[in-house]
């Protein structure tokens, strides 16, 4: 009985926190994107710089109607939200916030959170194909074939670290970082995985799956009102996690070179994270689907199979 | 929905495989006003586009048969709404050849002036669109912000912001202070110290964007004289065919500026032609701030204008190319017929020929670097 | 291109690129309030024309001769000359003036056309209304409006004032 409490309970804590991390990530996203553009962005709504902006506009999509295109794929249409959302809340699950703040900290945490992340996909796709809708079945194809071929560059450049640090339990991964970051003998496999990370989010220059100029909206062009807003829940949900996951990996996690708790630690070095991830946003343009193929199998790919040789080529030599 | 017939490629079988059929428009995200294109596709590529256009028609040429000539100036505006006094003094010059008005010297260079800060402001708002039709967004913001700076300035200039109604027929309805020919000159300075040089670096050098440009929607020097391209689409094939140099009218003859050329005819070589014809308008509008005649701007005569018998087509070179006016007067008041040559028009030809086989992201990006206005396409 | 140099190259532009918009953080913002907060028109920017009290005798300068009815291109002003009831003769005022603004494409041809200095161009930018009906305004609102608004006549051919 107290299991399932717990249980309960934990998944509680993620789900507030998922959804508070998404309503900041949101507005941050765009004050961020006023400001580059040199607008303000939200202002009038609540607090200091509009910052309850992302609680009115949810209470909006809440209240909106619940449209459903018609020719839709019932049950497919229906799930592919709860499917593309629910992955981005589990992954927390395995996030070490700090020393000790991890909800489980599992033996293969690193495997199951690269799992979990694949399944985004599958969402994606059942809406694009539910949808009965041209725009979203071609940002659903984009998206099968962009998340694919870069969850592989993804992995393979986490392979370094896993053969620095010796397990694949994200606890252990950031306690061996103490001394020094996995990121300066490993920069390629970070930056493989940073540029893995926005892929895998959607976001420019790889958002070829939403291309708002192309496809108008891509695979959620048919949603609307909170079906809709699970979307880029779980968008700023697997770009948080993202980030999250490269502190966890290269940039030593909780540790850090002052008295800060380590959870301060983490989300400063996170929050960094995101943040770059928004500026590319606001300053590229976005590239063609086979120049994506291209950079993911015959440029990053390589890239991390370096990154794996250089690295077992150091522990070879320093051991 | 789909059509049925399979695809030429190669198949499992077993397989088949079905053509899409895509409505892109009237209202989508990047048809730049109210055009819709047809297209054919085979999974991402573009088997075949074709644009339908007719959305946006005010019926312009039919209208202005009943108008007074002096009214068919303001209403011309509208045509293509963002290099409004391109179409002015086109249309301008038309009446005035066959109203035999003697134009001022002032009004001539004034008219030049005015005509080259539309082609920087159209300039850049057309940097902003394609921006923006290749997935980044914030140019689309700095084009407008530069825009909005020059908008005001026109505002001040002629009373409103984007529909001037400021050429009349023998001239310009009013003069331009001193004061406002300084601060003309602090936005010639600040287009070309920072907005220009930002221009480059955030969009125009950026490698994705010339990845994304460099090679795709090319077209020859043949295809381009065939379909009837001008302006920066003809330019960007390396032939340097610029009516301010060919068929000097106003005062373009006796000003400096070079003509810049492409060389492949893509989407790249239309970018860099229209971005460095921002540098050479602000390179005349420079001369004509240093050697603006003093006087009137206002010929007398104005107010009895009656075209001769006869027929006259003027042409100048707008910010997208060749706009013409075919006047046709039976001496009349109002014109007879009155035909408008639209650039745009004849480059919306070309989006068959330029779109067959391209991915759809490729097709976008064509629609954008040919600068089409639908104002102006449809009348 | 060998690869180092198109790496190089893409990594150099992409810095260029981050750099940009990083200044452009930094500076101030450009936009405005504007419901709170007005921006300043220019002088001289034209929004709707209207009927001109004359400020000595306190009538209409008027005399309802159509000029600028015929000038009009889209046909937006119509007048309606007044008459004596008593003697049925026609009298130089307009017993009514209407003007479209929703036709209209504040041209200022008509104030160019008035012989007798009875059009003005108001700068009034804020004259949007939810129903197309209410831009149609009759003489009592085009003078109402010319008390709120500020009138910009200028001579042809003269320079616009500028602030």
């Amino acid at each position: 009985m107290n299991d399932v409490l717990a249980a309960v309970l934990e998944a509680l804590a993620v789900l507030t926190y998922v959804a508070l991390n998404a309503f900041v990530l949101i507005w941050l996203e765009r004050k961020i994107a006023g400001h580059i553009q040199r607008r303000i962005g939200p202002l009038r709504v609540g607090g200091p710089g509009g910052s309850l902006q992302s609680l009115a506009d949810g209470i909006k999509l809440f209240s909106k109607e619940d449209f459903r295109p018609g020719g839709r794929d019932g049950i497919i249409w229906w799930l592919a939200p709860l499917v593309s959302m629910t992955p981005a809340v589990m992954v927390f699950i395995a996030i070490p916030f700090g020393q000790h703040l991890i909800i489980h900290d599992m033996n293969i945490g690193l495997i199951y959170i690269t799992s979990i992340t694949s399944f985004g996909l599958l969402g994606v796709f059942m809406a694009g194909w539910g949808s009965n809708n041209k725009y979203s079945l071609l940002g659903a194809m984009r998206a099968g074939a962009q998340l694919f071929s870069y969850e592989i560059p993804a992995i393979l450049s986490t392979i370094g670290v896993v053969l620095a640090a010796g397990s694949l339990s994200l606890e252990t991964i950031v306690a061996k970082q103490s001394a020094h970051w996995f990121l300066f003998p490993q920069i390629l496999g970070f930056i493989v995985f940073y540029v893995a990370i926005l892929a895998e989010t959607n976001r420019t220059p790889f958002d070829l799956a939403e291309a708002e100029s192309e496809l108008v909206g891509g695979y959620f062009t048919e949603y609307s009102g909170i079906r809709w807003a699970m979307f880029p829940f779980a968008e700023y949900g697997t770009l948080f996690t993202g980030c999250a996951l490269a502190t966890t990996l290269f940039l030593g996690g909780w540790h850090g070179p002052l008295f800060l708790p380590g959870w301060v630690w983490f989300l400063i070095k996170t929050y960094i994270l995101v943040f770059i991830a928004m500026w590319i946003r606001w300053t590229l343009p976005r590239v063609r689907i086979d120049q994506l193929m291209d950079l993911g199998w015959k440029f990053l790919i390589p890239l991390s199979l370096i990154n794996i040789l250089g690295t077992g080529a150091y522990i070879a030599l320093v051991r | 929905m789909a059509s049925t017939s399979t695809t030429a490629g190669e198949q499992a079988p077993g397989l088949q495989s079905q053509l899409m059929t895509l409505n892109l428009g009237p209202q989508h995200p990047s048809t730049h006003g109210v055009l819709r294109v047809v297209v054919t596709l085979d999974g991402e590529e573009v088997v075949e586009a074709q644009p339908d256009i007719g959305y946006l028609h005010r019926n312009f040429e039919k209208i202005v048969e009943g108008w007074a000539l002096p009214g068919v100036v303001p209403f011309s505006d509208r045509n293509d709404y963002l290099a409004a006094i391109a179409n002015e003094v086109c249309v301008c010059d038309a009446i005035e050849t066959l109203g035999e008005v003697e134009l001022p010297d002032r009004a001539k260079w004034l008219r030049v002036l005015f005509a080259e800060l539309q082609r920087i402001i159209s300039h850049e708002l057309w940097y902003g669109a394609f921006g923006m039709d290749l997935g980044a967004f914030t140019p689309f913001l700095y084009g407008f912000r530069d825009r909005e700076t020059g908008y005001l300035l026109m505002e001040k200039a002629t009373g409103a912001r984007m529909l001037y109604a400021y050429n009349r027929i023998g001239g310009l309805r009013n003069d331009v202070t001193d004061a406002w020919l300084k601060e003309l000159e602090g936005y010639l300075d600040f287009m070309e110290k920072q907005a220009f040089p930002e221009y480059m670096k955030l969009l125009i050098e950026n490698e994705i964007f010339v990845m994304r440009t460099k090679g795709t929607g090319q077209l020859t020097r043949e295809q381009a004289i065939a379909w009837g391209a001008s302006g920066p689409v003809l330019r960007s094939t390396g032939l340097p065919w610029d009516l301010r140099k060919k068929r000097p009218y106003l005062v373009y003859d006796q000003l400096e500026f070079d003509v810049p050329t492409g060389t492949n005819g893509d989407n790249y070589d239309r970018a860099m032609v229209r971005m460095l014809e921002i540098k050479e308008s602000i390179k005349i509008i420079r001369q004509v701030l240093r050697r603006l005649p003093d006087g009137p701007v206002l010929a007398k005569a104005r107010a009895a204008v009656r075209p001769r018998v006869g027929e006259y087509y003027a042409r100048q070179e707008s910010p997208r190319g060749e706009v013409g006016v075919h006047l046709v007067s039976n001496g009349r008041p109002n014109a007879y017929r009155l035909k408008w040559r639209a650039p745009t028009f004849s480059h919306l030809q070309l989006v068959p020929l330029m779109c067959r086989g391209v991915k759809m992201a490729d097709m976008i990006a064509n629609l954008g670097s040919l600068d089409i206005v639908m104002g102006e396409v449809d009348r | 291109m060998s690869l180092p140099r198109t790496v190089w190259n893409t990594v150099k532009s992409l810095v260029v690129g981050h750099a940009v918009t990083a200044r452009e953080i930094a500076t101030r913002p450009i936009t405005v309030f504007y419901p709170e907060e007005k921006p300043e028109f220019p002088t001289g920017s034209r929004s709707v024309p209207v009927l001109k009290v004359n400020e000595e005798s306190g009538y209409i300068n008027c005399t309802s001769c159509g000029l600028c009815e015929r000038t009009c291109p889209p046909g937006c002003i119509e007048i309606t000359q007044a008459v004596d009831p008593a003697t049925n003769k026609k009298k130089p005022w307009p017993h009514l003036y209407t003007l479209d603004l929703s036709h209209c494409m504040v041209c200022n041809l008509c104030v160019e056309a008035c012989p007798f200095d009875a059009l003005e161009m108001l700068d009034v930018p804020e004259l949007a209304t939810y129903q197309v009906q209410d831009l149609k305004f009759h003489k009592e609102q085009l003078l109402d409006l010319w008390k709120t608004g500020k009138a910009i006549r200028i001579a042809e051919g003269q320079p616009m004032p500028s602030k």
